[in-house]
């Protein structure tokens, strides 16, 4: 492949077409490291806590939670909104930048798009779990059934979400999917056991690389990709809209849908790097995902970061131009009252600390971009507490007007789900190849 | 067989062999192969036609004996002689009277399939009013109470009567041989069959002393009665026909004498009509519900009541003396109480005798007497003098009496001496129908009926009889007071023709001093014979008690014993409804404690949910928490009677060990019971207590959700207060269709709305809502479908100019006078002014808060399962079996009065009260679902009443009636302050109601369009300043 001389290589250390597959490969074909299992047993740990405690929620009810008569929804459709968010810059990295021909993507989108898929089987968690009646979960779907005339509420929100997610996830998945194709046969070639020979094979689908199956192929993922990239904007849109539909002040904003979709990448690409700068460490890919990568991200960060900033201080505006005490005070509340705290490291970890990256330094020394990371992830959840719950918790009648603070039970839900996403992470780097070495290979320049 | 057939089905049928012929004729024409299978050679089944048979009855035997092991079986029995008048699923009301508090009160009993399920107020006797309390509608609960008795005991066994009536009556001969007496220690109820039975137990055992004890008294007022017109005796007073009403700290719409009677009676003049309400005065020095409604509520100590008395006295003699309040507020009463003479009634709840002597002069001044009050046909519950009881105690002391018969009376809990003193009595008696207190100190505990299984007479005032007949055979083997005594005095007490003892003896009694036709009194529930009333003649001196008062030394501290509007004197403290009942003014569940106001919270140090050890006299309280609360008078600390009940070792939910128990802090000085102690010491123990409390938020934040006016503004526009400019709302739905058939709506009129809470319990009984006790109540969970929000507004003691920042609305000037009622305006002025005395002067709304049923309901639209839809007659319908529990409708609800089952409230031993055990499940209404874990639910504007009544008429073919029905706390109010009907049928009060001037929706600019409008509140007083408008 030509390369300009003055652009920076996308990939470092002057790989060869040979080495890509070997480096790519190795944490599949090798005994996991030691590191490796220390990391799956941790997340097999917390994977066992959300286990024991979405059984106890089950059991004994919903009761277990501190959710009470105002606040209705607490952690869990906070962390619900946390995770999906999370979800949005897979199919972000591979959709959109596809189409916009950006060729950094492509060390990383095969671990963003885990990610994604991941992210969404947490998300579904909540929204399932936070029913009083979990069995009956699937009523929310329009089956046809002998209950009588019984169909589900098309002007629910929840409704829409329950459409949004299952589609989101579903052409993630085979997108994710159908990307892998290419690298299972890889794997599958270089086999030198039946059995992975033999599994390898069968998710290789008779890939035989031919001219044919590239084009194929390469329409194929053109054409999903331009599926998903309108779901990468419907589908936060419509978990915004399980708030700006409703009445309570705070939640009834039209600005949400944009907001959200932008805090959503803001998030997705927080995570991201989180998870990107752990891998490239532990296994040894700087040469992969380069600082190059690494400084394109945080530029989407401080992008994204800043529209959310922005779509926080126009709430705040428009809340005390609008002349609605309600939503005055909801906005007042916000800032000034008990959950100020909540608040104020909202603004610190979503809108003040990305600022940092306009400094190069920043944007390219990788510990500093990890703290940075960390931070996004956490200001986001807050970010989503902070809609939830302060919204709630004191709407129109001050008579009913509480506070909230989870239980064990709750806090033990959303550590869980880390464990069920890191637990699918470590296996999805062990056993799947982490970078695309099928589109890695079009942008390195060999020199054999 | 021989006939036209054309075919034939072989060869042998044809030609007809004998053989053939001979094999048709069996049924199996080549025989069965038994002996083959049975008697076969290789030793498998050895068996012939008989072994065949013995095994076959052996296997048959076998699985009819393997089918009888214990799987449970469910019976549906019908009726095989279906009972007179019962039809499953058709409710019967019996007349009958209320069985709390001692006081008989008219009411009906819901009677379904032979279990009484619910009381109704009896709306014919117009003399009582026509609603019921919290309290008198818990008292169901006692009935299906599994700590009852289940019949006589002897040393705390069961036992039968027959041994129980020989032993007793031994034990009460031996008495008089021994030289010593009988003591009959009657509860203050005001039956006459007990009584009648009493004086039969007098002729036969001559020895005996019958000592009335009341768990509060009231000795004060008949005194003070005794020494002004020679009657000891409390009067019957008609706040209806009062236009003033001055009430030093009696707090007679909560706790005072009898509050439904005066509450209804109230709320009569409550709202305006041609331009008139009665104004309400209250010195108090507790927050009470009545204070709480008081159109001048100024805070006062009780033990400067006589002093403030006195001060009325000279200023309506237009003498100085006695003690002012604040705002010349005395002076001011005594004006509107001169212009209002004969129309006007002041009360006092001090139980102090020289107080109430000049109560009854200053009525006497004001010619109340014969208007107001009614020393004729007088108040008969209560009296019990407690001189009286304190002899026995020293009798009892002194080794007087040899048995002692507790008839419907716990001194042991509520009395710090009994329990010690009867210890000294060789044969102690209990009829208590429960272990209580002094039961579990008997020797003998004669368990009697129920009230919902007797046969009763009672004269609550003199003149007016109420009955109580059975509503349900007796659950345990208990027996009639009347028939118990009776039967120690050698009468057969034994039914005779089908008719218990007790019926006999009732009728006989009512005979003897009602007269007229049994049954038809019955039926009715009450027969009034009073006198017309006159006007007595003052034989008193107030001197004396002039002197008395001015000479009284007034502690720097007061600690004032009161009673909660729900648990009352904690008689029937063990029925979990009217704990989680919260209390109308601090909204506390489940608890009592040490009420403070906030200028001695401040001086102390002390938060809410700190614990302080009370010592006041002799006594001391190890650890109660602090609460503080708004309006109470500086220099006062309340704690409620009636908690801190010893129940039975198996009650094992919130209701065991519940608060603390202050009747060892009454004060017994000179022979009268005393609420208020001087100089409590106080010393903080502990922090940190949480409170089951139901709203948390004191200040309604300056929010257009309660509109009222000033009497005067109101007379100048009846809509004043009510002209709130919003703007226009559009909707994106079309407005439903009304046109034909019902339209259901509500109004609740904040004017004669108390706050009394009685419409809570009543709907959580009608529709089966759970207890859920203090633990959930504190997580915010409780399940009540109807709630009232109580709002404070605090009147700024001096001006002020507060700068309160951009967000907040920028800089507010305060003027004294002014009102804040938000949390930011509160804490700067707070923070601005040096004392906290201006906490003591706040003004109180109560809003009863239920499901709005909106037209354009926010719920209905965001369920995914549509579990929650809107019916053609406008309610707002909630279907359980199809709802998921996504309780986004409860988020959406701007109301909040959605409730979630976060837990399986039934069945379930985290919530041990009725819902989980056979006999509390008695109670509960077979018309509304038990509600599983997990669904949503809320108040369904009673739909199986309005189902009901549209079954009945379309039965009867014909249309329903003009307010023939009515929704459970519509039906309960005392004060008629919630109406509900049909807004489709133009004559119904509803229709009326919603054309009123002071009409409005809550909320209304979010276009949800409710269908439950409140009528704005106006209070008796010229505002001189005006709330900060927004």
């Amino acid at each position: 492949m030509y390369q300009a001389d003055i652009r920076q290589p996308l990939v470092t250390g002057g790989k060869t077409y040979s080495d890509v597959t070997e480096d790519i490969c190795r944490p599949i074909e090798n005994k996991p490291t030691n590191s490796w299992w220390l990391g799956f047993v941790i997340a097999l740990i917390f994977l066992f806590i959300l286990v024991a405690t979405l059984t106890w929620t089950v059991w004994e009810g919903i009761g277990t939670w501190n959710v009470n008569k105002t606040v209705m929804w607490g952690w869990d459709i906070t962390n619900f909104v946390f995770w999906v968010g999370i979800g949005h810059a897979g199919t972000l990295i591979s959709a959109i930048l596809l189409l916009f021909r950006q060729k950094w993507r492509m060390s990383i989108n095969r671990s963003a798009e885990a990610m994604t898929i991941f992210a969404v089987f947490c998300a579904a968690i909540f929204p399932l779990f936070h029913m009083g009646r979990v069995w009956l979960a699937y009523w929310a779907l329009p089956l046809p059934n002998a209950f009588g005339s019984l169909w589900v509420n098309f002007n629910s929100p929840l409704l829409w979400d329950v459409f949004a997610i299952s589609t989101y996830l579903s052409v993630s998945l085979v997108f994710w999917y159908l990307g892998l194709i290419p690298d299972i046969a890889t794997v599958r070639d270089r086999a030198t056991n039946k059995a992975r020979k033999f599994w390898y094979g069968f998710f290789a689908m008779g890939w035989n690389g031919s001219a044919k199956s590239w084009g194929r192929y390469e329409v194929v993922a053109l054409i999903l990709a331009g599926i998903s990239t309108p779901l990468v904007l419907s589908v936060h849109t419509i978990v915004s809209m399980d708030f700006a539909t409703s009445v309570i002040p705070g939640w009834h904003t039209t600005i949400f849908p944009p907001y959200f979709v932008a805090g959503a990448i803001f998030s997705g690409f927080g995570m991201v790097l989180t998870l990107l700068l752990i891998a490239r460490h532990v296994m040894n890919y700087q040469n992969y995902i380069t600082v190059e990568h690494l400084e394109a991200m945080t530029k989407v960060i401080l992008l994204t970061g800043s529209i959310v900033g922005l779509a926080y201080i126009t709430e705040f505006v428009i809340a005390a131009y609008s002349g609605y005490q309600y939503e005055q005070y909801a906005f007042a509340n916000r800032m000034f009252g008990p959950y100020a705290w909540a608040y104020w490291t909202m603004m610190f970890c979503n809108l003040m600390a990305p600022q940092v990256f306009w400094s190069k330094w920043a944007r390219t020394t990788p510990w500093f971009i990890f703290i940075i990371s960390i931070i996004v992830n956490i200001g986001m959840w807050f970010e989503r507490f902070v809609i939830i719950v302060t919204s709630l918790h004191r709407d129109f009648l001050p008579s009913s007007w509480i506070m909230y603070h989870a239980t064990w039970v709750e806090v033990g839900i959303f550590l869980g789900t880390f464990g069920l996403f890191f637990t699918c992470f470590f296996l999805f780097a062990k056993f799947l190849p982490v970078i695309n070495m099928a589109e890695v290979k079009t942008i390195i320049k060999d020199k054999e | 067989m021989k006939s036209s057939n054309k075919y034939w089905k072989g060869i042998e049928e044809l030609e007809q062999t004998p053989e053939f012929v001979k094999s048709n004729t069996n049924e199996f024409s080549e025989g069965l192969p038994l002996e083959k299978v049975f008697s076969n050679n290789d030793d498998s089944v050895r068996a012939n036609r008989r072994d065949f048979l013995k095994y076959f009855g052996f296997s048959i035997g076998a699985v009819t004996l393997a089918a009888c092991n214990k799987t449970s079986v469910k019976k549906a029995v019908p009726y095989a002689v279906k009972p007179e008048n019962v039809t499953a699923g058709i409710p019967l009301y019996y007349a009958s009277s209320s069985v709390s508090n001692n006081e008989g009160f008219p009411m009906l009993v819901k009677v379904r399939e032979g279990r009484p399920i619910k009381f109704e107020p009896n709306k014919e006797a117009s003399f009582y009013g026509g609603g019921l309390d919290g309290l008198a509608h818990s008292a169901i609960l006692s009935l299906y109470d599994i700590n009852r008795n289940t019949g006589p005991l002897v040393n705390g066994g069961e036992t039968d009567w027959k041994t129980l009536d020989k032993e007793v009556i031994k034990a009460l001969k031996s008495t008089a041989s021994n030289g010593k007496s009988i003591a009959i220690v009657k509860g203050d109820s005001t039956s006459l069959v007990s009584d009648k039975a009493i004086e039969d137990f007098k002729t036969k055992f001559t020895n005996t002393d019958i000592i009335s004890y009341n768990t509060i008294s009231y000795s004060g007022i008949s005194r003070a009665n005794e020494k002004s017109f020679g009657k000891a005796i409390i009067p019957s007073y008609d706040f209806s026909k009062a236009e003033v009403i001055v009430s030093f700290g009696a707090d007679f719409l909560g706790t005072w004498i009898s509050p439904m009677k005066f509450h209804s009676d109230y709320g009569k003049n409550r709202v305006p009509k041609d331009g008139k309400m009665n104004k309400h005065y209250q010195f108090e020095a507790l927050m009470s519900l009545t204070g709480s409604n008081a159109d001048i509520r100024v805070p006062m100590t009780m033990g400067n009541a006589g002093k403030h008395l006195e001060a009325l006295y000279s200023a309506l003699n237009g003498t100085k003396g006695g003690l002012e309040l604040a705002g010349n507020s005395i002076q001011q009463a005594a004006e509107d109480l001169l212009a209002a003479k004969g129309k006007s009634l002041v009360v006092c709840g001090s139980n102090n005798e020289n107080d109430q002597m000049l109560v009854n002069s200053i009525n006497m001044m004001l010619g109340n007497y014969g208007l107001t009050i009614d020393v004729d046909n007088h108040y008969m519950g209560q009296t019990a003098d407690e001189k009286d009881f304190q002899k026995f105690l020293a009798d009892a002391e002194s080794g007087k009496y040899g048995a002692a018969i507790f008839l419907d009376s716990n001194p042991g809990y509520s009395h710090p001496k009994a329990i010690e003193t009867i210890a000294n009595i060789p044969t102690v008696i209990s009829t208590a129908i429960a272990m209580d207190e002094t039961a579990t100190s008997a020797k003998f505990v004669a368990t009697a009926l129920h009230p919902l299984e007797s046969w009763d007479i009672k004269q609550p005032y003199k003149g007016r009889y109420v009955f109580s007949q059975p509503t349900i055979s007796p659950v345990f083997n208990g027996r009639h007071i009347a028939s118990t005594l009776l039967a120690w005095t050698g009468v057969d007490v034994a039914d005779k023709d089908n008719l218990s003892h007790a019926y006999n003896l009732t009728k006989e009694v009512f005979e003897a001093e009602v007269g007229g036709d049994f049954n038809a009194s019955l039926e009715k529930g009450f027969v009034d014979n009073v006198v017309s009333t006159s006007v007595p003649a003052f034989s008193g001196d107030i001197n004396p008690s002039l002197n008395a008062i001015s000479s009284t030394q007034v502690g720097e501290t007061e600690l004032v014993l009161y009673q909660k509007v729900g648990v009352r004197d904690g008689a029937y403290g063990n029925t979990p409804w009217v704990h989680e009942m919260p209390d109308p003014v601090s909204k506390v569940t489940w608890d009592n404690y040490l009420s403070i106001s906030m200028p001695d919270a401040k001086a102390n140090g002390w938060e809410n949910g700190d614990l302080i050890k009370v010592t006041a006299g002799s006594y001391s309280i190890d650890s109660i928490p602090v609460l503080i609360q708004p309006g109470q008078a500086k220099g006062t600390f309340g704690i409620a009677l009636g908690f801190g009940r010893v129940l039975p070792e198996t009650v094992k939910n919130d209701l065991k060990d519940l608060g603390e128990n202050a009747y060892p802090l009454v004060s017994y000085k000179d022979g009268s019971a005393g609420y208020v102690i001087a100089n409590p010491t106080f010393e903080k123990v502990g922090e940190g207590y949480e409170f089951g409390i139901t709203q948390t938020h004191y200040s309604i934040e300056g929010r257009d959700i309660v509109r009222e006016a000033s009497i005067n503004a109101y007379n100048e526009d009846n809509a004043a207060g009510n002209h709130v400019h919003k703007p226009a709302a559009i909707s994106l739905w079309s407005s439903h269709d009304y046109s034909k058939g019902h339209h259901w709506g509500m109004a609740i009129d904040l004017n004669s709305c108390t706050g009394c809470s009685a419409c809570i319990v009543s709907c959580s009984i009608e529709n089966n809502v759970p207890v859920v006790g203090k633990d959930e109540i504190r997580r915010g969970r409780e399940m009540h479908w109807l709630r009232i929000d109580r709002y404070y507004s605090f009147e700024a003691s001096e001006a002020k100019d507060l700068s309160l920042g951009l967000v907040h609305g920028g800089d507010q000037t305060i003027a004294e006078g002014d009102y804040m009622s938000q949390e930011k305006v509160i804490d700067a002025y707070t923070d601005s002014v040096e004392s906290t005395d201006y906490y003591q002067n706040v003004k109180v709304v109560h809003q009863p808060m239920l499901c709005q049923h909106c037209d354009n309901a926010p719920c209905e639209t965001v369920c995914p399962v549509l579990a929650t839809t809107h019916s053609t007659e406008g309610l707002n319908q909630m279907t359980y079996n199809r709802c998921i529990g996504t309780k986004y409708c409860g988020n959406n609800c701007p109301y909040k009065v959605r409730r979630f089952n976060w837990f399986k409230t039934n069945n379930n031993d985290k919530f041990d009260y009725h819902f989980n055990n056979d006999l509390g499940k008695m109670v509960i209404n077979p018309d509304v679902t038990v509600r599983s874990r997990g669904v949503m639910e809320k108040c369904s504007f009673c739909v199986q009443r309005i189902q009901y009544a549209k079954l009945e008429a379309k039965k009867e073919n014909r249309k329903l009636g003009k307010d023939e029905f009515t929704t459970a706390c519509a039906q309960t109010c005392p004060s008629n302050a919630i109406v509900f009907g049909d807004l489709n049928d133009p004559n119904s009060e509803i229709s009326k109601l919603y054309k009123d001037d002071r009409a409005y929706h809550v909320l209304e600019e979010l276009a949800v369009k409710p269908s439950i409008k409140y009528l704005s509140k106006i209070r008796n007083k010229n505002e001189t300043t005006n709330q900060n408008a927004h």
